[in-house]
């Protein structure tokens, strides 16, 4: 009878334990919509995780009278593959809610199409979203700023196109002044993103007074830029603009030191150059290619005290250094979500959103803070005064921040056969 | 000049792409839709040997392609024998074995943009006035020295014979001695290694990626269609005839033209000749 009372004891106590336990360690569950098998996918998730990791350690997010870890959910969207359609990444958002129970979304979807077309089933269900990663078209948040109290749930953390050019036309403008640069080739991917964003840049760049030569689209897929290159040479182009996310833009920058074209690399979203493995990648031809990041953080520089601290714990948690787009901004959506939630001292989404309008913190890339009607990030060229970017250089092996001035690491360099008259 | 010299670089690298799916269709009649999967796997495997076992290079690729064939005829000894001659119970088991193939890659990590090859050569040649990277120039030299060995092979050996003796006709072969199950499994992996060999030669230029695999099926696809179902050098006139359709479209109309040249290439040939250039499909040719 005694031994029957004892085992009754210890397990209503082991029982009541784990009762206990569960409740008070109830996670909060973001949930990951991302195109884990592409760059902007995987940084994102890894940057996540690690936030997510050095919070939990320190106890959790405070909300209200409890504190809570973050746990996550990762779903694949596949919307970077081509060929897939838009409704994949919608299911995997609309999963991530009502199977996963993701309190908020974080990251992706990652294709603009696909970010875009989730908006109203976010806005549906009520959840919070902060976009971190992959989508740069300035639709998204001009779509929250035209519909506030529909799309008020949706966020961006991260750079968008408009800003992106304007660095881009600066690093123009550097390489005019102190090189002498003012003829421009466009190439881009025949995507959507890519055909805009080269046409803008075309456009503004004649404004600015550049010789535009011209500009080039090229299939998804392509694995000869030969003669487009030669189009190039022939054009007496100086710098050769590239939007292209596609693995094979490393093929058009091998192509491009073999042929010895005397135009400058200049990419933006150039995925392939982002990352660090693209030395290696491409035997050391891609040197002085010029590579926009979007975010400080994604590569090395010491935009703020943060910045070094993100990057040396990401390098030894992932055995790599933040690869690209989606790295920095993805951490810093965890912790910026992290302090709104501790500030609305609730989960309700519309709490949070409040608290994140008035967000006004010093991240990894400078002081963030969203436009309280678009919900953007605000960007600057100064890490004090908002979201900084990053354009980094190749050079001798390393990814140096070239750009803004306010945080770069050197100085834009030539390769030896463009100085030869 | 340049058209002339990136046509034909062009035009031998579809022809190496395109080669191994030919064989085995013109062969055994069967469409391996995994032909764009074992180029991948070709890619990785001498990736694997040389950075993960830090092989030797000419070694790697020697036993990747070996091992790529290999895999072809065991993907035919397991699966596709059972269901030869029902050609869409074909078409889809060998998709379906290549799309497990390809997602396995992805599922095991393979993934990203950094998985690349070292090119053969670091020089760049110039012809005429054209510079041209040796890599491309070497592709063409060992693309035309694996066309050659391949005509030679089935022209003056045993197996190289009962290969064309079975693609002339089957029955009459068997009548002759020829094991047809052997010949096809044979194909099979001859086709995979050229699959094999033409990854070893063309990935160099850039980087293994997985999507790679669905490129390469859809390049086969469309050389083999315009040049001819079964038909090796309809697959050779058909990789010149895109090659230089695209390169020519690339130089006047803008390089997005590319791909639609050669769309336009395979829906001309469809209706002038069904049964593509060089095309053995006679019923497909009088029905129409």
């Amino acid at each position: 009878m005694k031994k029957i009372l004892v085992v009754f004891c210890v397990s209503f106590l082991i029982l009541g334990l784990w009762v206990s336990g569960s409740y008070a360690q109830k996670p909060i569950v973001l949930g990951l919509p991302l195109s884990t098998a592409y760059l902007y996918g995987w940084t994102a998730e890894k940057g996540v995780r690690l936030a997510v990791e050095e919070i939990n350690q320190k106890g959790g997010v405070k909300v209200g009278n409890e504190t809570r870890p973050f746990s996550v959910e990762v779903i694949d969207t596949r919307d970077l593959e081509p060929g897939v359609p838009v409704s994949e990444a919608l299911m995997a958002v609309e999963k991530l809610i009502l199977e996963k129970k993701a309190d908020f979304i974080l990251g992706g979807p990652v294709r603009s199409e696909a970010a875009l077309a989730a908006m109203p089933l976010l806005s549906k269900y009520k959840k919070v979203s902060i976009l971190s990663t992959g989508v740069l078209s300035p639709k998204y948040h001009e779509t929250v700023a035209q519909e506030y109290d529909k799309y008020k749930y949706c966020f961006r953390i991260h750079g968008e196109a408009k800003h992106l050019v304007k660095e881009i036309l600066m690093g123009f403008e550097e390489l005019r002044q102190k090189y002498g640069l003012t003829k421009v080739f466009v190439m881009v991917q025949d995507v959507a993103h890519a055909r805009a964003a080269g046409e803008i840049i075309s456009k503004l760049a004649k404004e600015k007074g550049f010789d535009v030569k011209g500009m080039e689209v090229f299939p998804t897929g392509t694995t000869d830029f030969s003669m487009g290159l030669m189009g190039v040479k022939r054009s007496g182009a100086e710098i050769m603009n590239i939007w292209m996310d596609m693995p094979e833009s490393a093929i058009l920058l091998k192509q491009w030191y073999e042929l010895k074209i005397k135009a400058l690399p200049f990419g933006s979203t150039l995925a392939a150059a982002e990352q660090p493995g693209f030395w290696k990648a491409t035997e050391g031809k891609g040197e002085f290619t010029l590579c926009n990041v979007v975010n400080a953080g994604n590569a090395p520089s010491e935009a703020t005290p943060w910045t070094m601290k993100f990057y040396d714990s990401y390098t030894k948690r992932f055995g790599i250094e933040p690869e690209g787009l989606g790295a920095s901004s993805s951490y810093m959506a965890v912790y910026v979500l992290k302090d709104a939630i501790e500030r609305a001292g609730s989960l309700d989404s519309d709490k949070v959103v409040e608290a994140l309008e008035k967000t006004d913190m010093e991240g990894v890339y400078g002081r963030l803070r969203f436009d309280p009607k678009s919900h953007q990030v605000i960007p600057a060229f100064e890490p004090k005064e908002g979201a900084v970017g990053s354009i980094l250089q190749w050079q001798a092996g390393k990814r140096v921040v070239v750009f803004p001035k306010s945080i770069a690491k050197g100085e834009i360099l030539l390769p030896a056969w463009m100085k030869e008259k | 000049m340049d058209i002339a010299v990136y046509g034909i670089v062009n035009s031998i690298s579809l022809a190496l792409v395109a080669l191994g799916f030919a064989l085995v269709y013109g062969i055994s009649r069967l469409p391996n839709f995994a032909h764009g999967a074992l180029y991948v796997t070709a890619g990785f495997l001498v990736w694997s040997f040389l950075r993960a076992l830090a092989l030797n290079y000419v070694l790697s690729i020697v036993i990747s392609v070996l091992i790529t064939g290999i895999i072809g005829s065991l993907i035919y000894r397991a699966i596709l024998i059972r269901i030869r001659g029902m050609a869409i119970s074909e078409i889809v088991a060998s998709y379906a074995i290549g799309l497990a193939i390809i997602e396995a890659f992805r599922f095991w990590g393979f993934k990203g943009m950094t998985y690349t090859l070292p090119s053969f050569t670091k020089k760049t040649i110039v012809i005429g006035d054209v510079p041209v990277d040796g890599h491309r120039v070497l592709v063409v030299v060992l693309g035309v020295l694996v066309m050659g060995s391949l005509w030679a092979f089935t022209h003056y050996t045993k197996m190289g014979l009962a290969l064309r003796g079975m693609a002339q006709d089957e029955r009459a072969a068997m009548m002759l001695g020829i094991d047809s199950d052997f010949v096809a499994l044979f194909a099979m992996g001859l086709g995979s290694a050229l699959a094999g060999i033409s990854a070893v030669l063309l990935l160099p230029l850039g980087n293994i990626v997985v999507e790679k695999g669905y490129d390469v099926l859809i390049q086969a696809l469309a050389v083999c269609i315009v040049g001819g179902l079964g038909s090796w050098a309809g697959a050779i006139m058909g990789a010149f005839i895109i090659g230089f359709a695209q390169i020519i479209a690339t130089a006047y109309l803008g390089a997005k033209f590319q791909m639609v040249v050669s769309l336009l290439a395979i829906l001309f040939v469809l209706i002038l000749k069904p049964s593509g250039l060089f095309g053995r499909q006679k019923e497909l040719e009088e029905r129409v």
